[in-house]
């Protein structure tokens, strides 16, 4: 008998989230494990990108708003999409441009959203987005809703002319969002050397008159503090927020790329830092979960992506005949 | 009802007015014009009407402008954002292109967002405030464009791009603000986007043309009615989706085509009513289509040279003549 298994389980109020944040993470893991093999297998139209090692930003905050939030993710989060409660079968479909997909394979791979599920869907266009959400939670708060948004970008993404935009408009009109940073350490192929000479990101933060935190990124029970804190006084104040995570990309750009440009002891050393298993550790070494319960979820999700994918397979692709459905919007 | 005169501008102040009054969700915003009223003087008095809710001024961000609008639309809102001249609208077009243009065909979501634009130039306002960028718009998919030229489909055609589910281009001719006039009911109609508008009748020669050259070939075409021909001038009104059977037919009573506008040539919007004649009614044709655009040049400051870049009633009433007697 295992000897964890013997062991008294503790619990306390975050367990069940810390629990929920998890598996977030694991169908966003497991999935895009196996999109990283269909892509490979050739089954994937396009690319594949992922957000392996950045689980626990995307996760964390998708599962600390509330239903009438507002999300606009980027290019590496799958967790948020997951965490709001998209399912993995339409994370594949979308990949696979099936017409059951939640853009009816008009767009591929991250560019998908779920409106009732208060997700933007993402344009390629880095920072875009931002105003987008900006005016997204003005419009819900203007309706009489208690919005506020999430906003995530990437160290690249912070030197566009959008991302000034955005942070300026939504500090001039009290706009509570949490702007995140997901500092990756690479934009494509370059580095953050070359996209900024401050300190840190969160230094922007004071430009725009609003707070400025830094965070580590893959450690989910400081980001769940962290977040949680942030939120209470972005809703008490109704400001935005800058949050600075720190994090590692540590696949390539997308799967055509092989990363060959990043030095091998930065990838190690997040390898050290990896989400899943910092968390895993956590709950073990504080008896908060037993190895059994946590294989046993890894499981189901695993079994849930397996018939996912497969199912995804067998459904039909849109029809040609359907090419110009739909470009505008009928009264 | 009596009718009272107001200018182009008047028209569209009196349509922002009734759009705020009666539809709760619509919002308007942009830079300058909450108290002040706007560069131009468009939103004058509607944010002491509606509150600064309702009305307001942003910071100079053409991005987050339309941006922010376009997450408005998603949300519910009809958000009218002014871009203070269409020149500036430059440094958002992305927004436009590809999120507004492509957001309801891939999520099904709609965008109801108007975004209004000053432009054309005949004021000496140089290279930076007097462009005409309707065709970079019209070539999106997704994207409406229209383009009045009187106060009553200035303030008819701003209704129905409100109220429209889909992002709306409302063009306005700066040269025309003050200068051209008419008689119009208080409130008014809607004017069905999609729609031409014959402005003259004649069986010699048809101009297709739209904002600010409608009055130019208006006079043109009164000047050679002297001479004994008469020009049938067809008003576009809506530069997308343009009405296609109002020109043909035009083009089948007249066997004559000029394309008139104040944007450059190549490329132009005169380009695409030249193929749609050529493609359609090639067989009708007495005479090779002319274009009388702005040549491809920036727009010229100096009142010596703007003179000869625009299209001017001599140079239209010239051309004409050649047309007619080809």
């Amino acid at each position: 008998m295992n000897s964890q298994a013997t062991k008294k389980i503790k619990t306390n109020t975050s367990v069940n989230i810390w629990l929920r944040i998890l598996k977030t993470m694991f169908l966003g893991r497991l999935t895009e494990e196996r999109l990283v093999r269909l892509y490979h297998q050739g089954k994937i139209f396009g690319g594949v990108y992922t957000g392996i090692g950045q689980e626990a930003i995307g996760a964390v905050s998708a599962h600390i708003g509330t239903p009438d939030d507002l999300y606009a993710p980027a290019i590496r989060n799958v967790t948020v999409h997951l965490g709001r409660g998209t399912k993995v079968l339409d994370v594949f479909r979308q990949y696979l441009g099936r017409v059951t997909g939640p853009t009816r394979g008009r767009d591929g791979n991250v560019h998908y959203g779920e409106m009732d599920k208060g997700v933007f869907a993402m344009v390629s266009h880095m920072g875009a987005m931002l105003s987008v959400l900006v005016g997204g939670v003005m419009a819900r708060r203007r309706l009489g809703k208690s919005t506020m948004g999430f906003a995530y970008i990437g160290d690249g993404a912070s030197s566009t002319g959008d991302f000034h935009e955005a942070l300026n408009f939504a500090s001039v009109f009290d706009v509570p969002i949490l702007f995140m940073i997901e500092n990756n350490h690479y934009a494509y192929s370059t580095p953050k050397e070359f996209q900024y000479r401050c300190q840190s990101l969160v230094e922007k933060a004071c430009g725009y008159g609003m707070e400025g935190l830094e965070v580590d990124g893959n450690d989910v029970i400081k980001l769940y503090d962290q977040i949680k804190i942030i939120l209470e006084k972005i809703r008490k104040n109704n400001r935005p927020v800058l949050l600075v995570c720190d994090t590692m990309r540590m696949r390539g750009h997308g799967e055509h790329d092989d990363a060959s440009y990043v030095p091998k002891e930065l990838l190690l050393k997040y390898k050290e830092k990896d989400p899943i298993h910092l968390l895993k550790k956590h709950l073990l070494n504080n008896d908060f979960a037993c190895e059994q319960d946590l294989k046993k979820l890894e499981k189901e999700c695993l079994d849930e992506i397996n018939q996912s994918y497969k199912k995804a397979l067998s459904e039909p692709m849109p029809s040609p005949d359907d090419l110009l459905e739909g470009v505008y919007a009928e009264d | 009802m009596p009718k009272t005169e107001m200018t182009y501008i008047d028209a569209i102040r009196s349509g922002l007015d009734h759009l705020l009054k009666d539809h709760k969700d619509v919002v308007v915003y942009g830079q300058d014009v909450g108290a002040f009223g706007g560069a131009f003087k468009a939103t004058l008095g509607l944010q002491e009407k509606y509150g600064t809710d309702r009305v307001f001024d942003t910071p100079i961000s053409e991005s987050a402008i339309l941006g922010s609008a376009i997450g408005m639309a998603m949300q519910g809102l009809r958000p009218i954002v002014e871009v203070q001249f269409v020149d500036f609208i430059t440094t958002a077009f992305h927004q436009i292109l590809n999120n507004a243009g492509t957001t309801y065909y891939r999520t099904k979501i709609p965008v109801p967002m108007t975004v209004r634009a000053p432009c054309g130039g005949g004021f000496g306002g140089g290279p930076f405030h007097s462009e005409e960028l309707e065709n970079f718009f019209c070539h999106i998919p997704g994207i409406k464009v229209v383009y009045p030229a009187y106060p009553s489909d200035a303030r008819g055609l701003l209704y129905s791009a409100v109220l429209d589910p889909n992002p709306v281009i409302f063009l306005e001719n700066k040269f025309l603000y003050r200068r051209i006039k008419e008689f119009i009911l208080p409130k008014g109609e809607a004017v069905p986007i999609g729609v031409a508008q014959i402005r003259r009748t004649g069986n010699d020669a048809v101009i297709l043309t739209y904002g600010a050259m409608v009055h130019e070939s208006l006079h043109a075409a009164e000047q050679i009615s002297a001479e004994g021909f008469e020009v049938m001038v067809v008003d576009l009104r809506t530069l997308k989706p343009y009405d296609i059977d109002a020109i043909l037919s035009a083009v089948a009573a007249t066997n004559r085509v000029m394309v008139v506008h104040e944007a450059w040539k190549t490329g132009g919007f005169g380009a695409e009513l030249a193929a749609l004649v050529a493609e359609h009614a090639f067989h009708l044709l007495d005479a090779p289509i002319v274009r009388i655009t702005a040549p491809d040049c920036p727009v010229p400051f100096s009142p010596e040279l703007e003179r000869v870049y625009r299209p001017s009633v001599e140079k239209i009433s010239e051309a004409l003549l050649d047309l007619i007697n080809y």
